[in-house]
């Protein structure tokens, strides 16, 4: 396994002085809202710019168009209230009369929460970014690829002003023409999104959005994932290294991961801390997540490796109540340094209601908590979540596709059992949480807006993710970039996920 | 496989009138189940709806959606839409599959939108169907599996024995293979010890898919013909509505040929009540020979039985997509191509009312012994020769394991030899004299 090595060499470079914990002014400066246009390339890990060729004017040019077209939000939806329904005459069930279509209430969070605006920028000039990006996520457009982008980015638009059945008539033709065996990325994409939104029009038909979630395949493709790309490690290592900083000197510590699955991230840290130079701590371990099943587990073979590293451990697991983390299970001992873990991901609602999980932070007083976001929002209304998530996973997508051949078994299932999944939960009514819950756009504004004080990403930790980069070619695809006491780590010019770190204020 | 319902606490019903900051509104049932508990969230009492732990969950709750559907249950029939809505995929097993392409039929049933459905998706393949796509499925599918192979085997076998000594061939071709059955035919009458004779072919294409790829087809046909030294003139009909409409004029039959009708996978295409009509067009052709193949399920007589012939019709389709997994690459593009035309025949036979359609497109197929029974008014069986059965065991050998020849045995007046699939019958080969 790369990770001990990765680590001891990372370690190696560590200088006494350099802690940022050592500097109790400089801590936590409120960090303005998360704005994508402000970047800051460090690293010369990035690739060349695209060449911005026609088709990918075209692109740009349709979704712009077909997003400006697209009549205001807060009309359409006053329309569609008053409206009568003849128009989706083709949808209305015989069998099934009845049951209304319940367009109000999902019109209601998709908006209400969407008004919650934290761009800097008009909602469609924030679309408009979008859209210049689509393409960039499509090197590898043709001609074919354009006819299927623009198709479904008619249906996106249909789907968003409640056209269901012009949206499933484009979709049964979108869905027969597209594979997600084919050589370019931009039809495997549209294969997928194609999917996603047959399955929300049958929904929203139905009037029913939850989830069912197959907890085993997710997490086998997870780990494939993990195999294949970067992201995951980047997103454990930075973490582990900013949790080490965190827990220097400290005797008794305790790690909550607030979605632990199969623990993947942890042995990793326990190398560490076993190794360290005043001795290993005294190590508790709480883990949360969907099935006791796994946690289980997981809590076995996290338990037999601390005992074979000589590290005294406990591991609590708690299995998630439903749609909420119960906030008294979580023990905190006195005298102990807590770090709380949170990797995001879309495929399942792994925390419930933010807000609770927000109150749960403020009471648990972390020293740290380590938080990984994708760059997509949950929230907002479906065009914006519909846009925003193909430039996004269109990056990936292609990320995949540098690398892996059209036939290779370990893409597909990230492809269909990961990627899909999660893109099925974003476009999903309610997005990934199926429901009509305050979600925040992104967890890294709210934690500045909270009582909590961002806490830099160490040099170290950029080290880290460089050395994770080295095990990924094309390392020249990825890029590594620097941001506000962040690290972000992308594909060409797209970040897709953000590493930071933060500590409360009443932790001291 | 793991899966943990999100249960009524969240429950999927939303309320119109209720909106307060984007909560959702909850429905009646509130009870708080533990998380993982594998209860259902229906309304009704008892709905008894799960996914289990083993596999073949797609059967089950798709029967159970059909049931719910006949029964006009329907909460029952959107709680179980909803969970095959969330299990189900086209790219994922056979159980996702199965369950995603059922689910749009049940889905097009339930909206009474199946014809406009089939149109959509019929008129998608049309525009998306080349000849080089089409070539490269069916050479792909012949090289995996013995399904197409198995009826040409038998039915050019019984063919060429028929025609034995004759000089002027003519064989009628009802069916949509391009062709690819008729190369080996070739072959076989350039190479016999006498003269070779003079053939004919008339393919009568009944597929709007593959009527756009016909011209290429006839010239290939030509071409190769003339490579192998046989006489041969080609004639494709495509302007047909309906089989029973043909006549020896339109199929330009003349007194001094030896006829030969090959009908394979043509009937079930035909509207029920007109099948005895088409029989009797055969017979009226005076042929040598009739080869009939045919997909071995029942999906017409329980035609007003929607519960019966959703089971036949799953029966049928799970065993062609297990036999599809096995035999193509799990990121094989023409088994996606296969599957997606099936999808197109489940939307036929399921959700849409047998109405008088433009197109010959009835898509019920029928057992080999129900043919039989249709055949027998007109035509006597002809067995085929052993020199044929070994023929056919012969090609069989060159796939993978699991397929095998049935013979019809002895004293039940059993009607003609079978491709069994894992020990199930799957097609059915016949030949017919008058």
């Amino acid at each position: 396994m790369h990770g001990p090595e990765v680590i001891q060499g990372a370690l190696d470079m560590i200088q006494p002085h350099h802690e940022p914990w050592d500097y109790p002014t400089n801590i936590g400066f409120p960090t303005p809202p998360f704005n994508p246009y402000q970047l800051k390339p460090v690293m010369a890990n990035r690739c060349v710019n695209l060449e911005r060729n026609e088709l990918s004017e075209r692109v740009e040019q349709i979704a712009k168009q077909l997003i400006e077209d697209l009549p205001d939000q807060t009309e359409s939806s006053i329309d569609i209230l008053h409206s009568d329904t003849t128009s989706q005459d083709k949808f209305v069930p015989s069998i099934l009369r009845d049951f209304s279509p319940r367009k109000a209430a999902r019109r209601n969070y998709d908006d209400t929460i969407g008004s919650e605006v934290q761009w800097t920028n008009e909602p469609n000039q924030v679309s408009d970014y979008h859209a210049r990006n689509i393409n960039r996520g499509l090197s590898r457009l043709d001609e074919h690829g354009l006819s299927l982008i623009t198709l479904l980015l008619e249906c996106a638009v249909a789907i968003s002003v409640d056209n269901l059945g012009e949206a499933h008539r484009m979709l049964l033709e979108l869905t027969q023409i597209a594979s997600p065996y084919g050589v370019s990325c931009a039809e495997r994409v549209v294969a997928y999104f194609a999917k996603a939104m047959s399955s929300r029009v049958i929904n929203s038909w139905l009037g029913l959005c939850s989830p069912l979630v197959n907890y085993k395949s997710i997490h086998s493709a997870f780990q494939a994932f993990n195999n294949v790309s970067p992201f995951i490690k980047f997103a454990h290592f930075t973490s582990n290294q900013a949790i080490l900083e965190a827990f220097h000197r400290r005797d008794r510590v305790h790690i909550v991961d607030l979605d632990i699955m199969h623990g993947l991230q942890w042995p990793a840290l326990f190398h560490i801390l076993a190794t360290r130079m005043e001795g290993p701590p005294h190590l508790r371990l709480t883990g949360l997540g969907t099935s006791m099943e796994i946690l289980v587990e997981t809590g076995k073979q996290l338990s037999s490796f601390a005992k074979r590293l000589g590290i005294s451990f406990e591991f609590h697991p708690i299995v998630r109540k439903f749609r909420e983390i119960d906030v008294s299970t979580v023990l905190v001992r006195r005298g102990e340094t807590l770090a709380v873990h949170w990797l995001q991901h879309s495929l399942y609602d792994a925390t419930g209601p933010d807000w609770k999980t927000m109150r749960l932070l403020e009471e648990l007083s972390p020293r740290i908590i380590t938080l990984v976001e994708q760059d997509i929002s949950h929230v907002g209304s479906f065009l914006d979540r519909f846009v925003g998530s193909l430039h996004y996973y269109s990056t990936i997508f292609d990320s995949l596709g540098a690398k892996l051949p059209i036939d290779d078994h370990n893409r597909h299932s990230v492809e269909h059992c990961l990627l899909y999944r999660e893109i099925n939960n974003i476009l999903a009514i309610g997005g990934p949480a199926r429901s009509g819950e305050d979600k925040f756009r992104h967890w890294k504004s709210e934690l500045a807006r909270s009582s909590f004080l961002q806490v830099p990403m160490s040099a170290n930790s950029m080290a880290q993710a460089q050395l994770i980069l080295n095990m990924f070619p094309p390392a020249h695809g990825y890029s590594l970039v620097q941001g506000e006491g962040t690290l972000n780590l992308g594909w060409m010019e797209t970040i897709l996920y953000t590493a930071s770190s933060w500590t409360s204020t009443a932790s001291r | 496989m793991d899966i943990t319902l999100f249960t009524p606490e969240e429950s999927p019903f939303f309320q119109s009138t209720q909106q307060s900051n984007g909560q959702a509104a909850i429905d009646m049932h509130s009870n708080n189940q533990p998380q993982n508990s594998h209860t259902s969230t229906s309304r009704s009492s008892d709905s008894g709806v799960l996914p289990s732990a083993s596999g073949k969950w797609a059967s089950r709750l798709l029967k159970e959606c059909a049931q719910a559907i006949s029964e006009k249950d329907s909460s029952k029939i959107h709680q179980l839409l909803w969970m095959l809505n969330e299990l189900a995929s086209p790219y994922g097993d056979c159980d996702q599959k199965l369950a995603s392409y059922f689910l749009q039929a049940l889905f097009c049933k339930a909206t009474e939108s199946g014809q406009r459905c089939y149109k959509t998706l019929t008129s998608v393949a049309e525009k998306s169907h080349s000849f080089d796509s089409a070539r490269k499925l069916i050479l792909k599918f012949q090289e995996v599996s013995p399904w197409m192979t198995f009826g040409h085997v038998a039915s050019n076998g019984a063919i060429l024995e028929a025609l034995e000594g004759e000089t002027k061939l003519h064989i009628i071709d009802i069916s949509n293979t391009l062709c690819t059955q008729w190369p080996t035919l070739l072959e076989a009458l350039a190479t016999r010890n006498d003269d070779t004779p003079h053939l004919k072919l008339t393919v009568v294409v009944t597929t709007s898919t593959v009527k756009s790829v016909m011209k290429e087809v006839g010239q290939r046909m030509e071409k190769f013909a003339r490579l192998m030294g046989v006489p041969f003139e080609f004639n494709a009909i495509m302007g047909l509505n309906h089989l029973a409409e043909l006549t020896k004029e339109v199929l330009g039959v003349q007194e001094d040929e030896a006829i030969v009708v090959n009908c394979i996978g043509a009937l079930r295409r035909v509207e029920v009540e007109e099948r005895g009509a088409v029989i009797q067009m055969f017979q009226s052709l005076r042929p040598r020979v009739v080869t009939i193949v045919e997909e071995e399920a029942d999906l017409s007589s329980s035609r007003d039985d929607f519960v019966k012939c959703f089971e036949e019709c799953l029966r049928f389709y799970t065993l062609y997509f297990e036999m599809l997994e096995e035999s193509f690459v799990p990121t094989s593009n023409e088994r996606l191509m296969l599957e997606r035309d099936c999808s197109r025949s489940i939307v036929r036979v399921l959700a849409c009312d047998d109405e008088k359609s433009s197109e010959e497109d009835c898509e019920r197929r029928e057992r080999g012994s129900q043919w039989s029974e249709r055949l027998k008014e007109a035509f006597s069986r002809v067995g085929f020769s052993d020199d044929v059965v070994d023929d056919v065991k012969a090609l069989l050998k060159r796939y993978k394991a699991g397929w095998a020849l049935v013979l019809p045995q002895g004293d039940h007046d059993d009607s003609g030899i079978y491709l069994t699939w894992k020990e199930e019958p799957v097609l059915w080969a016949s030949a017919w004299k008058p």
